[in-house]
Formats: structure tokens, sequence, C-alpha cells
């Protein structure tokens, strides 16, 4: 049987290309919006004040079904991290265990 | 306010009644004085220590001292010498000065005029020299008296209401009281073509300066608009239905403007509500982005797990 960590891969695989390509074009996208709204003009100072109020208006009500489904599933994945290092474990102590078992 | 002075926050005070009484003379007394007691025009303090060098009366020109004369209710033409009419405006600012407030306020209560309830006893006095109306019912002994001292009336405190009311008839003349009759002869009648009711509502003082903009809208609601007939027969036929169409222009532009206003604010609100639904749905994205990310990892986690367990135990090296 092929010896592949398709958790590792996996993780490796969206740590490198989801999470980099997201970062940048989160990173842009901010940096734009910063240099937009940072600018001196009134109307710009007026739509930096709505864009705050807009921002404390926002209720966590609207989204705390969804925020606590995430949060569970964040439980749940650390819990399988740990199930992993865990079977790990299992397995080098197994590897280290059998070329003794097998001479005697 | 007078419109004389150039600068706009110039303004004419009074002397001090107390210490001006003893010098202030009478009409008569002025005509045979070659040089009255000058009238100190003094400006409104700008700002602190700076004070332009004071006006006075007598050195306004004869246009215009007959233009404040006319609007302290005296008729200029009867004063042939400036100095007698720069010594009446003196007599009549005095006189004014010496009044009571609240008759006068009882005065603009009576006659409808639009004034603000925290003016000037100059400016109450200005207005209540407009008003040309021999309808005394309901204006108060207190207000009937300011009104006949403004009307140039030699009144007493203790004259009663017909007296009053028969001197103010009598100082009307033959001639205005004639026209008069013919012009609300005349306001009748068109009140009576246009189809014009005489529901009227209870009088209010314009709101101070700076509570509200639009003069126009604040005059509008400050005071019940007086009826056609009224207008003719205190401005004149044609001065009448100018003034009609002037108010009712102006209440067709307020209506309009509020109009605007209030599809101004719906669109606004509109745009809110938008932009708050934009919002949360963006955040909702974002939220089922996150969970279709955990459980696919979760997935995977799972998958790989039992891989590795079937790796290990079942499938031994």
């Amino acid at each position: 049987m092929p010896d592949i960590d398709f958790f590792n891969f996996f993780r490796w695989t969206l740590a490198m290309v989801v999470t980099v390509y997201a970062t940048l074009i989160t990173l842009q996208s901010l940096w734009g919006w910063y240099v937009w709204l940072a600018g001196s003009d009134k109307y710009v100072g007026l739509l930096r004040r709505y864009l705050v109020v807009h921002g404390l208006r926002l209720r966590f009500r609207t989204f705390w079904g969804d925020v606590l489904i995430c949060g569970l599933l964040s439980v749940a994945f650390l819990i399988l991290l740990r199930a992993h290092a865990l079977i790990h474990d299992i397995e080098a102590k197994l590897n280290y265990v059998a070329p003794h078992v097998r001479s005697h | 306010m007078s419109r004389l002075t150039s600068d706009p926050t110039e303004q004419k005070l009074l002397p001090d009644v107390g210490s001006a009484s003893g010098a202030a003379a009478t009409s008569a007394d002025a005509l045979a004085t070659p040089a009255p007691e000058p009238v100190v025009v003094a400006p409104r303090p700008v700002s602190p220590g700076v004070l332009p060098p004071p006006r006075q009366l007598s050195e306004l020109p004869r246009d215009e001292l007959e233009h404040l004369a006319d609007e302290y209710g005296l008729d200029p033409t009867r004063y042939p010498t400036r100095q007698a009419l720069v010594a009446a405006l003196h007599d009549r600012r005095q006189m004014i000065a010496s009044l009571d407030r609240d008759a006068l306020l009882d005065v603009i209560r009576w006659g409808r005029r639009p004034v603000t309830a925290g003016a000037g006893k100059e400016q109450i006095a200005q207005e209540i020299a407009r008003i040309r109306s021999m309808r005394f019912s309901g204006l108060s002994h207190r207000g009937l008296l300011a009104l006949a001292k403004m009307r140039g009336i030699d009144a007493r405190e203790d004259d009663p209401v017909p007296v009053l009311i028969r001197k103010l008839k009598k100082k009307e003349g033959f001639f205005s009281r004639i026209n008069r009759k013919r012009r609300a002869l005349l306001g009748s009648l068109v009140a009576r073509a246009v189809g014009e009711s005489g529901a009227s509502a209870e009088y209010q003082f314009l709101p101070p300066d700076g509570a509200d903009v639009s003069s126009g809208a604040s005059a509008a609601t400050g005071k019940r608009p007086p009826t056609i007939k009224e207008d003719i027969e205190e401005s004149g036929l044609f001065g009448g239905i100018t003034n009609r169409i002037k108010k009712t222009a102006d209440a067709y532009l307020n209506q309009k403007l509020d109009e605007v206003e209030a599809r101004i604010d719906r669109k606004l609100d509109e745009i809110d509500r938008r932009l708050a639904e934009w919002r949360d749905k963006e955040i909702a994205n974002r939220l089922k982005i996150l969970k279709i990310t955990l459980w696919v990892s979760l997935i995977v986690g799972v998958f790989s797990l039992l891989y590795s367990y079937i790796k290990i135990y079942l499938v031994p090296h």
C-alpha cells in the first residue's frame, strides 16, 4: 500500500495555493480601499464616516448561525489534527518495534 | 431693520430713554430749534475693540431720511426741512422706546404681521407702521393704545376703547376711508369671484433666525394667510392680487421643494438599505466559503485518518 498522507497533502496544497492567493488578493484590495478612502476630499471623508457607521450597524445576530457552525467545524478540525498526530505516533512506534518482534 | 445703511451689520440704536428724555424735544420745539439734538447712529460692535465712527441722523441725506420716516409710519411730506424731519424721527423713536413691548406684540398678533417673538421694539414698530387695517376687533386696549400712538394720535392711558377707535377713525380722514371702503368692496367682489372662504387660523410668530433657513416656508407657516379681500383692502386691487399670486407661487414652490426633498430622502433610504443588504450578502458569502473549506478539510481529514488506520493496522508491512 503506497505511503500517502492525504491530509498533509491537502493541507499543504490549501496553504500554498488557496491561502497565498486569498491573502494576496485581500491585501491588494484592502490597500486599494485604504488609498482611496484616505483622500482629503470632503465627499471621501463623508463616505469614510458613512462606511464606519455601516460597519457599526452590523449585527452579529444576522450571522450567528454560520459563525457557530464555523467554530464547531474548527474544533472538529483540531480534533482530527490531534488524531492524526496520535496515529502517526503509533505508526512510528510500530515501525520501531516490528524488527525486534521479527527477530524473536 | 432699516435698509439705509450700506453696512448690513450696522444698527441704529436709540439713545437711553431716561437720559434723553430731558433733551428730547417735541416736534414743535424742534421746529423752533435751529439745530436739534443729533441722534447717534451707533454701529453694532462687530468685534470687541473695533468700533467704526458713529453716524448721526442729521448726516443722512434727505432721501434716506424720508425713507426712514416712511418705515416709522411718518409722512415725510409734512416736514419741509431736514431739521424738522430729523426731529420728528427722533421723537418717533423716543416714543417707540417708551411703548410697552407686549402692547406692540398685541398689535402684531392682531395685524398678523410676520415677526419673530424675539424681535426688537423698532422692528415691531416698523411692521406696525405697515398695518393699514381699520378693523379693531380682537385688539386689546393696550394694543389699541400703542397703535393709536404709532398712528400719531394723542391718546392717553385712560382713554376707553370706543374713544380710541373714534380717534383712530377720525385720524384716518374722509378720502382715505372712502378709498378703503372702495378697496374692501373690490376685495369682496374678487373674493366672491374666486370663491375664497374666510377660514382663519391661530396666529403664530415666525421662528427665530437660524431655526429655519427657508424664510418663505417660515412665512407661509408662521401666520394665517390673509384673505384676498383683506389683501385688496390693504394694498389695493393690483397690490392685493400681486401679493396673492406671489404667496400662491411661494406655496406651490414650497410644496414642490418638499416633494423633491421627500423623493431624495426616499432615494437615500433606498441606497442605504441596498448597501446594507449588499454588506450582509458579502459577509454571508465569505462565511459560506469558509464553511465549505472547513467541511472539505474535515472530509479529507477523516478520509486520511481512515487511510492511515487501514495502512497501520490492517495492512502492516
